[in-house]
């Protein structure tokens, strides 16, 4: 039964994509394109196949400091929206720094933490977690004031301690609220990864691409953009089978019908 | 929380409470007061939106009264937090926490140390028959067992009076006379001092000690009845003559106070 209902959710994007990859792969055949300028499919699978070493060694590379960036970002931004609710007059105080922030174009921030940092780990650490941090913090930050009023009212009535509350119901009732956060970021976090290796690195999927683009590589270049999308997938997967174990109450009885997307 | 009988567990004197209503002053309680003594079943019986919960509210210690004062435990508590257990009109389980857990985190912000509460929190469920459901998460209760747990949680903590919120006022007629058969034989037992809020006439004479009907807004005491029922109360005590001689009593307040009352 649960195989039938994933199956029936899985062909119809599975047969638009492969639609798409017929197309393609035909006018490429035909010679509508050229293929130093859109490579065909099946050439495309070719150099994954015959670059896959190279490759995979690049995307664990990338991989590794997406999930760094993310865990960094996870971390400060629960920290961030904790801090911010429990304490109003600060939050107003600083939200439009924090907004100021998010609007710093990461393409001058880059370099300028290369600047500052040099070219190790650490300012690509430091902008991976500038990136991700903001949509958890923010996220989070609306969860935290939205728990339900008559739980909240329930204890008041008791004369549960700021603490309670905030364990008790405020967290908890956070969680779907960061999962959301989560989510964003991780698809962020790749990208922002690809272009800190831009900026300045020897190995990972960014790096691969932009050398591969300065010798024409095409090929390559399409090659690298597959794995940044499959990597954007697989992290997204990742976080959104978390959140499944996470907010375990949340029973299929009571979502079905609620519009979820997955 | 040893008090001998009859000793006064609440007293209310003389509460007043305004609000301001687009601008003018609203008067919601003038000079209510009550009391409730040691083992006793008290309700406050009124017509809808007559500022019930807002007492419950100033007793609570989650709103100040503009006059009066609010006694627990032969102490003057006004505005004093955590001295009652509350049973609210929704039953106001935390979603992510099983019966079992709902029960026991309760008692531990009443301060009892933990491994207490879970074996007070599981003998009671089985003692209600409820153990089958103790590791479920509420979603799976229906809307009655959920105000069992809800009720077993209020009367689990330890604390001086319980005060209960038309705690059955969302449930159908027919679960609501079983929940009241129920209440009735598991507050014999135990005998808790009890503020009891409904607008339902036939509920405040099945259960209590004594009533008092309170006028529609703004809220004062119109009469104190005693209800002359034996105890152990039987369920079929409106099929009493005096039952309905106290019933027309009421409606009869109640009607002279507001034309459209009931």
């Amino acid at each position: 039964m649960a195989g039938k209902r994933a199956w029936e959710k899985i062909w119809p994007p599975a047969s638009a994509i492969l639609a798409v990859l017929l197309v393609w792969e035909a006018a490429c055949r035909l010679g509508m394109a050229d293929p130093w300028v859109l490579p065909a499919p099946s050439a495309i699978a070719g150099k994954l196949i015959e670059d896959a070493d190279l490759i995979v060694r690049h995307v664990l590379a990338t991989l590794g400091l997406a999930a760094g960036g993310v865990g960094l970002g996870l971390a400060c931004g629960v920290a961030v929206a904790v801090i911010l609710h429990l304490m109003p007059a600060f939050r107003a105080a600083v939200t439009p720094i924090l907004l100021a922030s998010q609007n710093v174009p990461i393409v001058a921030l880059g370099p300028l933490l290369m600047i500052w940092f040099g070219f190790g780990l650490t300012p690509k650490l430091i902008l991976l977690t500038l990136v991700c941090f903001f949509p958890i913090a923010w996220s989070m930050l609306t969860g935290l004031g939205q728990s339900e009023p008559h739980l909240r009212e329930y204890l008041a009535m008791i004369g549960a301690s700021r603490r309670d509350i905030l364990l008790k119901l405020e967290l908890p009732a956070s969680l779907p609220y960061l999962f959301a956060g989560l989510k964003i970021s991780v698809t962020y976090s790749v990208l922002a990864a690809m272009f800190a290796e831009w900026l300045g690195a020897s190995r990972g999927i960014g790096y691969y691409l932009f050398i591969r683009f300065k010798g024409f590589d095409i090929t390559s270049v399409f090659a690298a953009v597959i794995c940044i999308i499959a990597l954007c997938f697989l992290l997204y997967s990742l976080a959104a089978a978390l959140e499944k174990r996470v907010i375990y109450w949340r029973r299929p009885s009571r979502r079905a019908g609620a519009g979820e997307l997955k | 929380m040893k008090t001998e009988a009859g000793e006064v567990q609440l007293e209310v004197t003389g509460i007043t409470k305004r609000y301001r209503r687009e601008g003018k002053p609203h008067l919601v309680l003038d000079g209510v007061s009550l009391k409730v003594r040691q083992g006793e079943f008290v309700t406050l019986l009124g017509p809808s939106g007559s500022g019930k919960s807002t007492l419950f509210r100033i007793i609570g210690g989650v709103e100040l009264p503009d006059e009066g004062e609010v006694a627990i435990g032969g102490r003057i508590a006004t505005g004093e937090r955590g001295l009652i257990s509350y049973m609210p009109q929704q039953a106001s389980l935390f979603p992510w926490m099983t019966v079992r857990r709902n029960i026991s985190s309760a008692l531990e912000i009443a301060g009892v140390p933990r491994r207490e509460a879970q074996a007070s929190a599981d003998l009671w469920l089985g003692r209600i028959g409820l153990s089958d459901v103790a590791g479920e998460y509420p979603d799976a209760l229906s809307g009655g067992m959920q105000q069992r747990v809800s009720f077993l949680r209020a009367l689990l903590m330890p604390r001086g009076v319980m005060c209960l919120d038309e705690p059955f006022a969302a449930l159908d007629a027919l679960t609501r006379a079983e929940m009241q058969r129920w209440l009735l034989q598991l507050w014999e037992a135990e005998r808790r001092s009890v503020l009891f809020v409904t607008h339902s006439i036939e509920e405040a004479l099945t259960l209590s000690d004594r009533i008092y009907v309170l006028s529609s807004p703004p809220a004062r005491v119109l009469r104190e009845i005693a209800v002359p029922f034996a105890r152990p109360r039987r369920g079929d005590v409106w099929k009493d003559p005096v039952f309905a001689e106290l019933k027309q009593e009421i409606m009869d307040l109640l009607g002279r106070g507001n034309p459209h009352a009931v």
